[in-house]
């Protein structure tokens, strides 16, 4: 009868099958370009997909149609490339146009190849730089009984902000990529730091590949952690592309081979979750709506004056893709606002506010200066979406009736002037009261 | 404006106490009395003045009209004393104390007006 992998695996399948629905963020359409032939193999990756409800659209890599790019709007919202080994991807598959994908704010997952390819300028697009033609990732440990290619990469939780969960060791075959000086790149999965890259024909098992691939001089000897399996980018735009170093991390028999005793490989988990990144699921954040007013008022003012005090706000929300629906989120620790004029003048904190989910609010004196202002939130974390606003205010000097009306520096003026009129009229006073005083005694006197 | 008599007492005094002394006995009530409203111009004078120059001139609008209303003030009021003074009568034939003080009244009127404008 079936042995107990055979059960362990099948309960595992089910699981997959049975699991929630998760909905992207832009759309649920997917262009895959895979061979027919190796389409078969990477079922249990195809079928999870379509399980979570996106629409797969299947394309050879010799044939030109479905076009995914029809009179400058993109006809999918997701591309997935599986095609390594095909040397052309079609007329309209090339470098360029899927950087324009991007440009049109479609998602794409590329598997590289290890001979020489297109992909391989794609991949310096994004500043990616890839080893020398025929190199792919090498281990020597752990020791196991499968190829020097074939190794298996243990992934430790939070080590990229893009897997959200935790992933049991991934079997990985395929190239390394180098990361150039882009902070849009994100490392998903990063080689051992035993491995290297080389190529395959020099190895012979031992210690003495290193060596000669380090002699090799030319591009340097490739090893180390950094050097990055799998890699994400998210363009400016928000668009993600998810360059993985080769195609069989997807496939079928890596997905149900074992990582450790008993421990079935976590590949499924893991490109179940560079697919929910990639595809705009996970870590999906946008900003909402962008208040400001008076502290004690709550109609925006066309124009502020300087020295008034402000308080500006933010919503955002986050895309829960288990519930298809963006939901209020408080979670961010350090969003910033500035208040710029070419350069900010104000940068504060906006903390999340108790009670109102969603709601990030700061209060502010308006500076001492007249011109054109921006509130200006630009908040960029490594995975999340970039969260950019730029609202525009004039401030204006005060009226001339605007100005503070009694100055408290000047009370010792205020009580001289005062007091030297108060001290003429009690002077004048006594002055003519003496002088009624002293005519009624000169009457008095002339009288006698 | 010499004293008539001079004091009995020996010139071993303080001449300051001889001059207060003098001061005290010769002065008619009415000039002392104009003397006494010029020494508190002065005091709240200079008290302006120690401010602004102590402290901030900041409003120096208000510190101009101040410090002008004690100075007009004290002007006009001293201007009251020499017309009104009877050791004065033969300078002043025109000028009756009465007509003395009605200017004084006048010019006070329009000094205030203008420093209660300055004053902001």
């Amino acid at each position: 009868m079936f042995s107990l992998r055979r059960w362990c695996l099948l309960a595992l399948s089910l699981a997959g099958v049975l699991s929630v629905d998760a909905k992207s963020s832009t759309g649920d359409s997917v262009l895959v370009v895979v061979d027919p032939a190796q389409q078969d193999s990477y079922s249990i990756f195809f079928n999870g997909l379509k399980d979570q409800g996106y629409e797969l659209t299947f394309r050879s890599p010799k044939v030109e149609k479905p076009v995914i790019i029809e009179d400058n709007v993109s006809n999918f919202a997701h591309v997935i490339l599986l095609a390594p080994e095909a040397r052309n991807l079609g007329k309209d598959i090339t470098p360029q146009s899927i950087v324009e994908l991007l440009s049109l704010k479609t998602n794409v997952v590329v598997a590289l190849p290890t001979k020489q390819s297109p992909l391989h300028a794609l991949a310096a697009e994004f500043s990616l730089i890839l080893p020398p033609p025929g190199s792919p990732l090498i281990s020597y440990s752990p020791k196991r009984d499968t190829p020097s290619t074939l190794i298996p990469i243990s992934v430790e939780d939070h080590s990229s902000p893009v897997l959200t969960k935790h992933i049991r060791p991934v079997w990985f075959s395929g190239i390394p990529q180098a990361l150039g000086n882009n902070p849009l790149l994100i490392p998903i999965l990063r080689a051992p730091a035993e491995s290297f890259a080389s190529e395959v024909a020099v190895t012979s098992g031992s210690a003495e590949a290193l060596v000669d691939a380090a002699e090799k001089g030319g591009e340097g000897l490739w090893a180390g952690s950094s050097l990055s399996a799998v890699t994400g980018f998210q363009a400016t735009n928000g668009a993600r592309i998810t360059f993985v170093g080769g195609a069989e991390v997807f496939s079928d028999e890596l997905a149900q081979k074992e990582a450790e005793q008993y421990v079935q490989s976590g590949n499924i988990d893991f490109v179940k979750e560079v697919a929910a990144w990639t595809f705009q699921e996970n870590l999906v954040l946008r900003i909402e709506k962008v208040e400001h007013h008076l502290v004690n008022g709550t109609e925006p003012k066309e124009t502020y004056t300087i020295n008034d005090n402000v308080e500006f706000s933010t919503y955002i929300s986050k895309w829960n893709p288990a519930k298809g629906e963006w939901q209020p989120y408080s979670g961010l620790k350090d969003l910033q606002l500035e208040f710029t004029m070419l350069d900010p003048f104000v940068r504060t904190a906006l903390p999340p506010v108790k009670g109102a989910p969603g709601k990030y609010s700061t209060s502010f004196r308006v500076p001492d200066r007249h011109g054109v202002f921006k509130f200006v939130i630009n908040h960029k974390r490594k995975g999340w979406s970039f969260l950019e606003s730029s609202t525009t205010v004039p401030v204006v000097p005060p009226r001339h009736d605007g100005y503070p009306r009694f100055l408290s520096a000047a009370w010792p003026y205020y009580a001289g002037a005062i007091s030297t009129s108060v001290a003429f009229f009690l002077f004048s006073t006594i002055w003519l009261a003496g002088e009624a005083r002293d005519s009624k005694k000169g009457k008095a006197a002339k009288s006698e | 404006m010499a004293p008539t008599k001079a004091p009995a007492a020996p010139s071993s005094q303080n001449p300051v106490v001889l001059l207060w002394k003098a001061y005290n006995q010769q002065t008619p009530d009415r000039l002392k009395f104009i003397d006494a409203f010029l020494f508190f111009l002065m005091l709240s004078g200079i008290i302006q003045f120690a401010y602004c120059v102590l402290v901030t001139n900041y409003p120096y609008n208000a510190f101009l009209s101040g410090f002008a209303s004690t100075v007009g003030q004290f002007v006009l009021a001293a201007s009251l004393r020499s017309q009104v003074n009877p050791q004065n009568k033969d300078e002043f034939k025109e000028v009756s104390p009465e007509r003395a003080f009605a200017d004084f009244a006048l010019g006070s009127i329009v000094l205030h007006f203008f420093v209660y404008n300055f004053l902001g």
